[in-house]
């Protein structure tokens, strides 16, 4: 039932979801339709954030061909902590600022950081709260199976 | 002395505000920027509450309090 | 598939080589304390080492290092004659042959006070923090202490629950503490008359705590933590070295008694602290509450205010204000007349008294992981009684006022 509500909610904010990301590109989950898209919530005082982020690189880099996006979305209050955490921590995949955290109210986040993996049909399959480095490997499983299978 | 008198009060405060944290009170988690920095932590300097709790302990009756949990970041 | 497993779990293995930012902490210390009147001085330095192995699982260790020196009053108060008393260490159950006793004097009108020689204590602390699932954290530990005259050993435990999107933490812990007395020269029978030295072997104590605490986040900016703590201590629960002068109606030593303090003692406190962040500046405010069964009550406030001064730098202003009430068997003589208080203390630290603290922290960042501090911190204790009506006390100052300073040179870094 929990997991309906969430469905729900991702389904009507794929149509009505548009944030301005750094270079001024809209973001627009439906865009994304027919790719698996990993969106991950992180902000710079977020310790976990500084595993997920190499882990995020790999999993985005392994997968790019299979169609995975990986989609960060920051929620600092700060564009410059988030910029100094991205000194530091590079991204290889595309970031979005969210600093008034609309999205992160919408997706009903809980804890920080949370990752959705959202099929190629807009659906979220799962959420995951928290990053956990014991984790990584079946989370990275997970995501795959989600890719390769057609 | 206000004994009894003062630890009734403030422990119905703290059970109210335990209850109230259902609804109400509280940040949205991608709202602790402020509460994650080192300094908000509840013991912020470690060494120095040890060290002031040991002072205190052998000059005074009364010791310690402090606990463990809650603030921060919320992360994981 | 096989093959990108495979590669998986390489990539896996690769990153726990690469793994967490801050896999150890050093926080150090070198703590310098004197007091005034050529009282108790001491030197203390504390190495706590911190390991995180990743998801917030947490082993802390601290060893504590402490070198006592200076002088103790004994209780007994000061009199317009010279006092003399013996030193404990040279008195024993045993006493081995050719073995001197050794006296020390009060001279008229000071406070008498044993000179001890130099003691060290040495301390150690382990404890280990984890998460049970999502909103749980457990933790245990253990604590051990060793010096001449006294062993400690303790162990705790503790659970804390979050919910309301972690707004709220729950805490419980217990602690569970036994310590051994081995007073120098022999545990002294409590009460027993001074000159009779009716002394007892190996003596031991026992302390049971527990605390439930609430931590509710009240604002982006706003902390709070609200603790009530309950702990019993069992045993031998009376200072070895500390006597009472017995006086008779006109103040005159008639002689001494060793004190004697019940062999319970049950105290409930209540904690409460506020954390603000007011831009880069934080203020900490707490205070708490304390009764025990002894009769003491007392009320302590204090605050911090963290001034950040830039450059890696900061300054933190402390004053701390203390108040107790003196414990139902507190005197500071005993009356010759009359039948003997089953229970009877003149020490200081049980009597009503005023502490106020001032102090100030300056820290500064040494390179891009770790820091340097300096702390001064000023404590003054008045107590309540410094006099009496007695003639044969009159121009005495019974309990004096006590002065102390604190010198700490900290050292913090992420390896």
């Amino acid at each position: 039932m929990f997991l309906r509500g969430i469905i729900f909610a991702a389904l009507t904010l794929g149509a009505a979801t548009t944030i301005r990301g750094a270079t001024d590109e809209a973001l627009d989950l439906e865009s994304f339709r027919g790719k698996v898209v990993y969106l991950d919530f992180w902000a710079s005082w977020c310790g976990p954030c500084r595993e997920s982020f190499p882990w995020m690189n790999r999993i985005q880099s392994e997968l790019a061909d299979n169609g995975l996006v990986v989609i960060a979305v920051n929620v600092d209050r700060e564009r410059a902590a988030a910029e100094q955490f991205l000194d530091s921590h590079p991204a290889q995949f595309r970031i979005v600022y969210d600093p008034q955290g609309k999205l992160p109210e919408k997706f009903g986040v809980r804890g920080m950081p949370t990752s959705f993996i959202i099929d190629r049909q807009g659906r979220v399959r799962s959420r995951h709260e928290g990053f956990f480095l014991k984790n990584r490997a079946s989370l990275a499983q997970e995501v795959r199976a989600l890719v390769l299978i057609r | 002395m206000p004994g009894p008198r003062f630890a009734q009060p403030t422990i119905l405060l703290g059970l109210s505000l335990m209850l109230a944290g259902c609804s109400t009170l509280g940040v949205k988690p991608w709202q602790r920027e402020i509460l994650a920095r080192p300094e908000m932590a509840l013991t912020a300097s470690p060494l120095d509450a040890a060290i002031d709790d040991h002072v205190y302990f052998s000059k005074e009756a009364a010791s310690g309090g402090r606990s463990f949990g809650g603030g921060g970041c919320g992360c994981n | 598939m096989a093959a990108s497993c495979a590669l998986l779990t390489q990539a896996a293995r690769s990153q726990t080589a690469e793994n967490s930012e801050q896999p150890l902490q050093l926080d150090s210390a070198l703590l310098y304390y004197k007091e005034n009147a050529g009282r108790v001085q001491a030197i203390e330095p504390v190495v706590s080492l911190k390991k995180d192995f990743g998801d917030l699982r947490v082993l802390d260790g601290t060893l504590t290092i402490d070198t006592l020196s200076g002088a103790t009053p004994n209780g007994a108060l000061p009199a317009h004659k010279a006092q003399t008393f013996v030193g404990p260490s040279s008195r024993s159950l045993t006493p081995k042959p050719g073995t001197k006793t050794t006296f020390y004097t009060a001279s008229p009108g000071s406070l008498p006070e044993d000179p001890r020689f130099s003691e060290t204590r040495v301390a150690g602390d382990v404890a280990w923090t984890q998460p049970l699932g999502l909103d749980d954290t457990v933790s245990f530990g253990g604590h051990g202490s060793v010096e001449g005259d006294f062993d400690s050993a303790a162990l705790h435990g503790g659970l804390s629950h979050s919910f309301n999107e972690k707004n709220t933490t729950l805490s419980a812990q217990i602690s569970e503490e036994y310590d051994r007395i081995q007073a120098r020269g022999g545990n002294p029978v409590p009460g027993s008359d001074y000159e009779l030295y009716e002394h007892e072997g190996s003596q031991s104590k026992t302390v049971s705590g527990a605390l439930v605490g609430v931590t509710q986040v009240l604002a982006r900016n706003w902390l709070m933590d609200l603790n009530y703590t309950y702990d019993h201590s069992s045993g031998y629960l009376t200072d070895p070295y500390r006597i009472l002068s017995v006086l008779d109606g006109a103040g005159n030593v008639s002689g001494y008694r060793y004190e004697n303090r019940p062999d319970t003692r049950g105290r409930q406190s209540l904690y409460w602290v506020n954390k603000v962040a007011l831009g880069p500046t934080v203020l900490d405010i707490s205070y708490r509450r304390s009764k025990d069964s002894w009769g003491i009550g007392s009320d302590t406030v204090e605050a911090h205010v963290r001034i950040d001064l830039r450059r890696g730098m900061y300054l933190e202003p402390h004053a701390r204000w203390y108040h107790q009430s003196a414990a139902d068997f507190y005197n500071l003589y005993v009356s010759a007349a009359g039948p003997l208080p089953t229970f009877m203390s003149a020490d200081p630290r049980l009597a009503a008294l005023v502490g106020t603290t001032f102090g100030l922290k300056f820290a500064v960042e040494a390179g891009h992981k770790g820091e340097f501090s300096l702390r001064l911190e000023q404590y003054q204790q008045r107590p309540h009684d410094q006099s009496s009506g007695l003639p044969e006390l009159q121009g005495l100052d019974l309990n004096p006022t006590l002065k102390a300073v604190i010198v700490q040179l900290g050292w913090h870094f992420d390896f």
